[in-house]
């Protein structure tokens, strides 16, 4: 097995997590993350290449190491290269393990942007390289270990540089803001959970041209708040998690060009008014009033409070601007009232999973329903008698979560009045599937089939639900679907052999079902079919479900017989050297995110996940057995397959 | 073959390659060239001049159009690059948008 082709795949793995993250953010809005997801947004564009050609050149020149040595001595085409090109090339080589310390002086000419996130071997020696790149202008170093102090010298006085990325770095104390303030035209900066204390966020007051500033997760007191006052082009900042109090929020007037402000996690109750404000976010604060005081109200566009305890809701939005706020997040958060929605004319995004909203609330909504794209109520007490009071009021909804409500199969007659919809949620509902609540099945009509005529309807979650075989019937004529979820004890082969006459499922869920070899031998997949999602299918074995995988190599599988079975091929191919990643990972799994309220941990185990190498991973499911389940779980069968 | 079927490509050190227009037609920046209703003057003789681009390049690239246009049609077999030539390749390859 030559080098090169488990670094394709292990591309191909990145790319597949990636995704599913992205889904998970999308679509399990209970979890949100303190970082916004948008970071794997852009990476997943970035990595669309333009032409075929081009494409085919990046593969061939990104081989193997001696195609590297072919090229690399090519010094003057190399600094004429268009910087996308070469941008792109080193991070190619960087994601298929050929890139070392030496070989980034190559690039010195023809580099703008380098992203090394979640890199555990870049250190001091990459950075001695990378503090010669002229032209350098943005630098991600984000979750690279080995970066201390001393590495991040090298940078000091880079004069292209303007955007630097130095989260959760954890060596990186007070000492190190003394080589960031050596360049004083840098725009964007982000040390979020890094080792600096008050102390040294004071020193930051020098670079004066910063318009976006994370200190998430740093203690920042008031007083070092208040000497960033001198900080005038700040637009984004961020500190949550920090000491700041009230005394420190009134500072924060100081900043007139302010438009997005995190303060979630914070000891803050009271913020005054600002007036060029459009994003804030106050989650997890208790809030007494939100820009109290004289002058120009702020257009907030949006606003997070998931998680917020708000006393007295009239007194708290009283000097708030509600009319312009098209994003509204309030999960989890405790109301004593929602009267406010009705004024709420141009929302586009309402969160309110898991607060006490009931059909009440639903009326208010029903007001401002016009413009409402994306609406989130799982978890609260809507009933379907409450849903259909948005019929009619909600026609350009296209997301719907209702997941684990009480709604039941008369919600369904509601949905089809909201033409637009492409994503519903029903897990955990009353729904069955069936309308006529008879014992004698025979009889009984599905319900399902009033969603046949949402045109739009691109995804289906109908896990933990009581649904049977038959009330699945109409699903084949849902000519958009592209991913169906399901999860019942109830369900046999006959839902998967209905479902391979639907031509547009990409991803499909049958988990806990009763399917059995024989069922899943006759199985004929969609030819659109990428995923087929099997865990808890118990009657399954392991043969049946590799003999699958050999005649549809384009569909991945997931069981858990698999991910046990990759283990012991792995076991079998590499023994276990790996002493030294073992025990770091495993320290780091243990001590770290699971503990911090601050964090996501879906998403820091993910992040984690992608920069290890297959042995790493390998020793990671044996270090920790008691937790490497959902590991396991994700493992495509690209790697399954490898050997 | 008749004349308005092909075109002339020309390296930088001046070979001149003849090919298919069909063929050169693959790379975006040669279609539009041959095809914009201005006044050309690529439009007019039918011949391209690439004064960045090297003979061995240009070569390249012109098997890279007829392959293309094979594996369009469905017959699926491998282009090779050398990669001593994957930097030059590839910036032509992003100029001419193929």
């Amino acid at each position: 097995m030559s080098c090169s082709c488990v670094s394709v795949r292990r591309k191909y793995l990145h790319k597949g997590l990636l995704r599913q993250l992205l889904l998970d953010f999308r679509y399990n809005l209970s979890v949100r993350p303190t970082h916004a997801p948008t970071e794997v947004v852009i990476e997943l564009e970035s990595q669309k290449m333009e032409s075929q050609l081009v494409e085919m050149c990046m593969e061939s020149a990104t081989e193997s190491r001696d195609a590297v040595e072919a090229w690399r001595r090519q010094r003057r085409t190399l600094e004429s290269m268009p910087n996308h090109l070469a941008e792109a090339l080193l991070h190619r080589l960087l994601g298929r393990r050929l890139l070392f310390p030496s070989l980034l002086e190559v690039f010195k000419y023809c580099v703008e942007e380098i992203d090394l996130r979640g890199e555990s071997c870049v250190d001091a020696e990459w950075m001695a390289y990378i503090g010669a790149f002229d032209h350098l202008h943005s630098l991600n170093l984000s979750d690279c270990d080995k970066i201390n102090n001393s590495a991040i010298w090298a940078i000091t006085g880079m004069t292209n540089l303007r955007e630097l990325d130095l989260s959760r770095c954890s060596k990186i104390t007070d000492a190190g803001i003394s080589h960031l303030t050596t360049i004083p035209i840098l725009e964007k900066l982000w040390i979020p959970e890094t080792g600096i204390t008050a102390d040294g966020v004071v020193l930051l007051s020098s670079l004066t041209n910063l318009s976006l500033l994370d200190l998430g997760g740093l203690p920042v007191s008031d007083s070092a708040l208040c000497s960033l006052k001198v900080l005038g082009k700040l637009q984004h900042l961020d500190l949550w998690g920090s000491e700041v109090s009230n005394k420190g929020a009134s500072h924060l007037k100081w900043f007139p060009r302010l438009s997005s402000l995190n303060l979630a996690w914070t000891k803050v109750t009271m913020l005054p008014s600002l007036p060029s404000l459009a994003c804030l976010n106050m989650s997890n604060c208790t809030i007494h009033s939100i820009f109290e005081g004289e002058g120009q109200k702020a257009l907030l566009t949006k606003l997070i409070l998931s998680g917020a305890t708000i006393r007295n809701v009239s007194e708290a939005f009283i000097h708030l601007e509600t009319s312009s706020l098209s994003i509204l997040d309030l999960s989890n958060s405790s109301l004593n009232s929602y009267c406010f929605l009705p004024y709420m004319s141009a929302i586009s995004d309402l969160d309110l999973s898991g607060t006490s909203a009931g059909d009440e609330t639903v009326e208010h909504i029903a007001c401002v329903g016009q413009n409402l794209r994306h609406l989130n109520l799982s978890r609260t007490k809507l009933s379907s008698a409450g849903l259909g009071i948005l019929a009619g009021f909600v026609p350009n909804l296209e997301t719907l979560l209702l997941s684990y409500t009480a709604i039941d199969d008369f919600a369904i007659s509601f949905l089809i009045t909201m033409p637009l919809l492409k994503c519903i949620n029903l897990s955990g509902t009353n729904i069955r599937g069936i309308i006529n609540d008879v014992d004698s099945e025979s009889n009984s009509a599905s319900s399902l089939s009033g969603l046949c005529d949402l045109d739009h309807l691109e995804r289906l979650d109908l896990e933990e639900t009581r649904i049977k075989d038959s009330a699945l019937v109409p699903l084949p004529s849902f000519r958009k679907l592209s991913y169906l979820s399901l999860r019942s004890g109830h369900l046999t082969d006959t839902t998967l052999h209905q479902l391979s006459s639907n031509r547009s499922l990409v991803t499909l869920g049958i988990r806990d079902g009763v399917l059995t070899n024989t069922g899943l031998y006759l199985f004929n997949p969609p030819p659109s079919m990428r995923i087929l999602d099997l865990r808890g299918c118990w009657l399954l074995t392991e043969d049946a479900l590799l003999s699958f995988q050999q005649r549809h190599p384009q569909i991945e599988v997931r069981h858990d017989l698999l991910s046990i079975a990759l283990i012991k091929r792995l076991s079998v191919h590499s023994p276990l050297s790996q002493a030294t990643p073992r025990t770091k990972l495993y320290t780091n799994k243990k001590g770290g995110p699971s503990t911090s309220p601050l964090r996501s941990n879906r998403d820091r185990y993910l992040d984690q996940r992608l920069k290890y190498t297959r042995e790493e991973l390998l020793a990671m499911s044996f270090g920790s057995a008691s937790i490497s389940r959902d590991n396991v779980d994700w493992i495509p069968h690209a790697l399954a397959t490898d050997g | 073959m008749k004349k308005e079927d092909t075109v002339k490509l020309i390296s930088a050190e001046g070979f001149e390659f003849i090919i298919d227009k069909k063929a050169a037609m693959v790379s975006q920046t040669i279609r539009n060239m041959l095809t914009s209703p201005g006044s050309f003057a690529e439009t007019e003789h039918g011949e391209v001049t690439f004064p960045e681009i090297s003979t061995t390049i240009l070569e390249k690239i012109c098997q890279y159009f007829y392959w293309s246009l094979q594996y369009a049609s469905g017959k699926e077999t491998e282009f090779h690059i050398e990669p001593e030539i994957t930097l030059e390749l590839m910036m032509a390859a992003n100029y001419l948008h193929t």
